[in-house]
């Protein structure tokens, strides 16, 4: 039987074959993510965050003495707009890959952490001191009773605008407690008196929308995660918005349409509004591409006076649960959060920091920008309502909704009845799965 | 193409399987070895997953939490509740309609010309080539994007606003970026025109065939095997667009959804909205409708392309 003794004598070959090219795969797809090898033992750990080229360059000047500091660690850093970087975490994550250390959203926090993207910070206590956080913001970062991300500062939202041309057209200036229909109002004129629309179209933001909720006493979500709006009020915002864009006194479909989370695509980033409203820290972006400067200005609130901003952890860090480097990836957090240092280099580009005797120490050193965002929120200091909890795991999905919906409306091809239906159903669907 | 080559050469092979010859089963053992490479990437890289995604499609799989078994539900949710499918399929087909000839046609022009130039010839395939190779990259979808944005090059030379902020005009612009890659279908057009006997346009001009004549009674049926075989790659092709698309509408699909093409709404409900398991049922029907385009392509295929072979049997 030579037919049978051949065979026998392949067999053991073409496993080898096998197992070498088994292995060869398992070995590039293991060298990527952690990398820990042939840097003469260094810990490489890889760290992603969403904003603008200034906080970009501040967080690299923190991270570099990070590094400085603890030199066994290597820290590879990355980041982008706000909606590229929402898409790439979310593939990350869902392929087993998150980073080690991570900038999360507070619309994520449920989505990740219920998941089991996210460590329990609990399991590396000892390399993250929390001793200097307000307990109530460091409950925001908790889901189920644990602590899978840290808040790193508070933020709010603003409307932020142009200064000269404001003051140039001679329309009053924003006041605290201004309506949104004293807003309207000043949008037309300013509209009428610099030829360019007032601000962006509000309509497509989910956040702008907020505020106009909780000016009316309603909000986003319930406490028990369901629709805490009808078609009916989601209709008259959109009437409102579609209203004004008709005018012109705020921006163009157009216009709208490009914005991707960066203020270089707001029609005020790019010279063709008068203002924009946005949370405070990233305005920082405008100060590069204004060139006379922006002024912070409360949010409207409700026809009553009620306001609808409010104090939001303006963002979180979280290390994923499957870092090879639990330890060096808690580090890194921990110095973000509470180091001295790196708080005066980081000062305000993510919001105040929430860690309170570095918000202290670090107010009179203040300068530029962040002592802009400091006093804007120091000026809102108790005029505002509690926040509310965290947002459930589909309204991660609802934001792009709630901006493809108004599309539609904005060009004209539903009415804002239709497109609120459109949304509500959406809505439904999403927050009961 | 892949017809008039594939059929002559495997009949022959075909019969010599058979014929036992000493050494056999070596030869069969050192096939596999040889294959293996393949085999294992094959069955690992696309059957495991398309198995695993056939799965996907009939759960509610939002890629962190355990996939979890709804049945059809997907499959029905998508034809009967969800509008904004329906817009993807809308825009998907109007853009296989647009792009895909005018792709075709353009390459078939270029190529004539190319064929009957005497000098300079390699540069200017080289010239006409090399978009295919550069227009598949996110870089050139992003100068696309930024040609055709308001304020952009083309707004100030024609005056004719954004393009890609217009829901009338996005489409086209996605669509002119995939006209602008013909040169993979005109190095192929180029290749089957040179295949053609000279001898018959000798013949044709001898009895006075205008040039106009001799390209529609010559030309188009010597190369009917290779329009349809360009044809039915590039429709394969254009059904599955996302890369322009993805750039050019900042992975939105907008405005107002006028460039959301099918793939692009898969990536949303996958990546984005986490509905994996609608995604996956997304996937599949594009796989069949892919299949069944292609189906009646050869069906049709059988009255209008011409294998110039069938005249000598």
């Amino acid at each position: 039987m030579p037919g049978n003794r051949t065979r026998k004598s392949w067999r053991p070959r073409i496993a080898a074959a096998t197992a070498v090219l088994v292995s060869c795969s398992l070995l590039a797809g293991c060298s990527g993510p952690d990398g820990a090898g042939g840097d003469g033992g260094k810990v490489v750990l890889r760290y992603t965050w969403w904003g603008n080229p200034d906080r970009a360059a501040r967080t690299q000047e923190a991270v570099d003495l990070f590094e400085k500091k603890h030199p066994r660690i290597e820290v590879q850093t990355s980041f982008s707009g706000y909606d590229a970087y929402k898409q790439k975490l979310a593939t990350q994550a869902a392929g087993g890959d998150a980073p080690d250390a991570m900038q999360l959203d507070y619309r994520m926090i449920d989505q990740y952490a219920s998941g089991g993207v996210l460590l329990d910070f609990a399991e590396q206590r000892s390399a993250l001191d929390t001793g200097e956080f307000d307990a109530g913001l460091l409950a925001t970062g908790k889901v189920d009773g644990k602590q899978y991300a840290i808040p790193q500062a508070r933020g709010t939202e603003t409307v932020v605008y142009d200064t000269a041309q404001w003051k140039k057209s001679g329309v009053a200036l924003p006041r605290e407690g201004w309506t949104w229909s004293e807003w309207a109002d000043a949008m037309r004129e300013l509209a009428e008196r610099t030829g360019r629309p007032g601000a962006t179209d509000p309509g497509q933001s989910e956040d702008a929308f907020e505020v106009w909720l909780r000016g009316r006493g309603k909000s986003l979500y319930t406490e028990d995660r369901r629709l805490g709006f009808t078609v009916d009020d989601l209709t008259r915002w959109w009437t409102f918005a579609d209203k004004l864009r008709r005018e012109g006194a705020v921006s163009p479909a157009e216009q709208t349409t490009q914005l991707d989370g960066t203020v270089e695509n707001t029609p005020l980033g790019r010279g063709k509004a008068i203002s924009d409203s946005n949370w405070d820290a990233p305005s920082s972006g405008f100060v590069a591409l204004v060139p006379d400067g922006v002024t912070l200005a409360p949010m409207p609130s409700g026809e009553d006076g009620t306001p609808g901003q409010y104090f939001k952890p303006s963002m979180f860090m979280g290390v994923a649960a499957d870092t090879g480097h639990p330890k060096e990836s808690v580090q890194l957090v921990d110095f973000m959060l509470n180091d001295p240092d790196a708080a005066k280099i980081l000062g305000a580009t993510r919001g105040i920091p929430v860690n309170e005797s570095l918000r202290e120490s670090i107010a009179p050193g203040l300068k530029d920008f962040d002592k802009t965002v400091y006093d804007y929120q120091a000026s809102l200091e108790g005029d505002l309502d509690a926040p509310p909890q965290a947002p459930p795991s589909g309204d991660s999905a609802l934001q792009t909704t709630f901006q493809r919906d108004y599309d539609q409306v904005s060009y004209e091809r539903m009415s804002p009845r239709e497109a609120a239906e459109d949304y509500v159903t959406e809505a439904k669907a999403e927050l009961r799965s | 193409m892949t017809t008039t080559t594939d059929t002559p050469v495997t009949t022959p092979a075909a019969k010599t399987v058979p014929v036992k010859r000493p050494g056999g089963r070596r030869r069969e053992g050192a096939a596999w070895v040889f294959l293996s490479p393949w085999v294992l990437g094959a069955a690992v890289l696309t059957l495991l997953p398309m198995a695993v995604s056939l799965y996907l499609s009939f759960t509610d799989y939002d890629l962190f939490n355990p996939p979890h078994w709804v049945g059809l539900r997907n499959y029905t949710q998508m034809f009967t509740e969800d509008p904004r499918y329906w817009r993807s399929v809308g825009a998907t087909l109007t853009y296989v309609v647009i792009a895909v000839p005018l792709q075709l046609g353009l390459a078939l022009v270029v190529a004539l010309g190319l064929k009957s130039m005497r000098r300079g010839r390699g540069f200017y395939r080289s010239a006409f080539y090399a978009p295919s190779l550069l227009g598949a990259s996110m870089s050139i979808a992003l100068v696309w994007r930024a040609l055709f944005n308001d304020g952009g090059t083309v707004d100030n030379l024609l005056g004719t606003g954004g393009w890609v902020n217009r829901p009338g005009w996005a489409l086209f612009a996605v669509a002119l970026l995939t006209v602008w890659q013909f040169g993979a279908p005109m190095v192929i057009f180029l290749a089957g025109l040179q295949q053609i006997p000279t001898e018959l346009y000798e013949a044709a001009s001898v009895d006075g065939a205008s040039r106009w004549r001799q390209f529609l009674s010559i030309t188009v049926p010597m190369l009917s095997p290779v329009i349809f075989f360009n044809l039915v790659l590039q429709t394969i092709q254009a059904f599955q667009v996302f890369t322009p698309a993805f750039a050019v509408s900042g992975g939105k699909g907008g405005p107002a959804d006028s460039t959301l093409f099918y793939t692009l709404y898969l990536y949303d409900r996958g990546f984005v909205a986490s509905h994996m398991g609608y995604a996956s049922a997304m996937a599949w029907v594009l796989l069949i409708v892919i299949g069944a385009v292609t189906a009646v392509l050869f069906r049709t295929s059988r009255t209008w392309v011409f294998y110039a072979s069938e005249g000598d049997r």
